[in-house]
């Protein structure tokens, strides 16, 4: 169970001008900028619950994770995982928490997989029992039974991302937070990866938030999702509700002559837009249909809900 | 204290393994410290041509003193510097993460989890010129004197350790902490001085804030013509009190950790 209440991150920067002279001027007087990374967010999450939290670039989502993995210290706020309080820095904490950041690697570079995973074994305490059977039934899921004597370096990005997985998930976590784990790879090690998230959370049922920015992962994984934009949440539910809420709209893809442009139309409106559109272009091809979440989730980022 | 015997372990498994990859570099490294412990032990030699004394020192106790710092710094390359090397350069990037989220102490596992394998000969090099400084030493000496000063150079590497972290930790505020870093191997040089050399205030901070004589000078005088019970005590709670402040200001230095990413 995750409880956030109110949750507030601030981070001090200095604004420094370019340049050298920029630079020394910055000695003497410095400008001081408050970013909110986080503003005063609410959220609940039950246990075998997965959600989708998509935002933006810098929208808050790492912040936001890295806080509940107790990286980070909040600003202000309270939150509460399994109980714990992710800050204090309770060992018993982090033994059932895990936390994969697809942009960051975790295992030795030039050692095997298998070596990483015999340290993480004694990190987490995992006794003999659980760590084979755990080893045995992840090795096999993901599918990289050989490479696991083979230096991590000279493994390819997809078959590393599952090594990754396979670190994070040997002491058996309660609680996951995966951060963008199907980044910079090709589409079937992204499938692949995708179908083990989702095998391992009907198995295991642990809470998992999951970013990422393509749709395609929270698509097949997220029936929840939350949406982030400039620190706060615009969007908290399920998925299914996304396009009946937008459902109002329709969108329309021309093509003219010299080129083909797309429009999103209130539906109300689309009788009158559709006849304009007749009369000032030379229409070769036009076709209604509705918005996707695609395109729905789009555009609540950039613009937020906004009711039609 | 098992678990973290047993971790370590690990690490040296993995030290070795990755050495024995990177020939080269293992031979070159073992020649550039070869030849400062050269350069080392002939300055002391050179000098004693002129004069029979320097600090209060005959050449047979200033062998003791010299082996003694070089066995700090030795223990110090195979064990932390590379380690300590690294550690601004990750609180900048936001590396710490992975470390962070661990069921262990964070400062430990980034403290030692590369141990060096290449200085590692280079210990044993350094142990080798200390036994024979001992066994070179002509006045009478007691056995339990011996063992109390490996005991103090243990904690002179420890301090030595401290001291680095002072200058490291800034990290977490500041954008870079070369210049700390800088400072420390300019002043580091006292660490190869006899305490004696150092009057008035500089006395002071070498021995209380940035303890560089407590960490072999003050042992080799323990060994050579004892301390008193005050200055022992007085090297004991410095390592002690810097331990704690370590502590307490890498504690405050997570809580300003920003983690820099995408």
């Amino acid at each position: 169970m995750i409880k956030i209440n109110s949750l507030t991150k601030n981070y001090t920067t200095y604004i420094k001008e370019p340049g050298l002279k920029g630079s020394f001027k910055s000695l003497f007087i410095r400008r001081k900028k408050v970013k909110e990374a986080l503003k005063s967010v609410s959220l609940e999450i039950s246990q075998g619950e997965i959600v989708g939290l998509i935002g933006a670039n810098g929208a808050g989502k790492t912040t936001l994770i890295k806080i509940l993995a107790g990286i980070v210290f909040p600003s202000s706020g309270e939150v509460s995982v399994m109980g714990f309080n992710p800050w204090e820095r309770n060992n018993q904490y982090r033994r059932c928490m895990s936390l994969i950041m697809g942009q960051k690697a975790q295992v030795w570079w030039d050692l095997p997989a298998l070596d990483t995973f015999l340290l993480l074994k004694e990190i987490y305490e995992i006794d003999e029992k659980l760590y084979k059977e755990n080893l045995e039934f992840l090795s096999e899921t993901l599918m990289v039974k050989d490479q696991l004597k083979t230096q991590v370096r000279k493994l390819s990005l997809g078959e590393r991302m599952k090594i990754e997985l396979m670190a994070s998930l040997l002491h058996r976590p309660k609680v996951i937070f995966l951060d963008e784990p199907t980044i910079g790879l090709d589409i079937s090690a992204q499938k692949a990866v995708r179908e083990f998230i989702k095998s391992y959370q009907s198995e295991f049922k642990p809470i998992t938030i999951l970013t990422s920015h393509y749709m395609e992962d929270i698509k097949e994984l997220c029936p929840r999702i939350v949406i982030m934009k400039e620190g706060g949440f615009v969007y908290d539910g399920p998925l299914s509700n996304i396009q009946k809420m937008m459902g109002d709209e329709k969108c329309l893809t021309v093509t003219t002559k010299d080129s083909t442009f797309k429009l999103t139309i209130p539906r109300l409106e689309l009788a009158a837009k559709t006849s304009e559109i007749f009369q000032n272009h030379d229409v070769i091809d036009l076709n209604i249909h509705d918005p996707s979440i695609e395109n729905i989730i789009e555009s609540i980022m950039k613009y937020g809900l906004h009711s039609t | 204290m098992k678990r973290y015997l047993k971790l370590y372990l690990h690490f040296l498994r993995f030290s070795f393994s990755k050495a024995m990859e990177f020939r080269l570099d293992f031979t070159f490294r073992i020649v550039m410290d070869i030849i400062y412990y050269f350069v080392n032990l002939a300055l002391f030699k050179i000098l004693f041509l002129h004069t029979d004394l320097i600090a209060g020192w005959t050449l047979e106790q200033m062998m003791i003193f010299v082996a003694s710092y070089l066995l700090v710094d030795a223990i110090n390359m195979t064990f932390f510097s590379t380690n300590l090397w690294w550690l601004p350069y990750y609180i900048n990037k936001g590396d710490l993460d992975y470390y962070l989220i661990r069921p262990v102490s964070a400062l430990f596992f980034l403290s030692v989890r590369e141990f060096s394998a290449n200085s590692f000969l280079n210990l044993i090099i350094a142990v080798f010129i200390f036994v024979y400084s001992i066994i070179n030493y002509t006045q009478p000496w007691e056995v339990e004197k011996l063992f109390g000063l490996i005991l103090l150079l243990i904690n002179g590497a420890f301090i030595y350790y401290l001291i680095q972290m002072l200058m490291i930790i800034p990290a977490f505020w500041t954008q870079s902490t070369r210049g700390f870093i800088d400072l420390f191997y300019t002043l580091g040089l006292a660490m190869e001085r006899p305490d004696r050399i150092f009057k008035g205030w500089i006395r002071i901070i070498f021995t209380t804030i940035l303890p560089f004589s407590l960490i072999a000078s003050f042992p080799a005088r323990y060994f050579i013509e004892g301390l008193e019970e005050l200055s022992l005590l007085h090297l004991l709670s410095v390592s002690l009190v810097l331990w704690i402040l370590i502590l307490s200001l890498w504690k405050k230095g997570l809580r300003n950790y920003s983690s820099a990413s995408s």
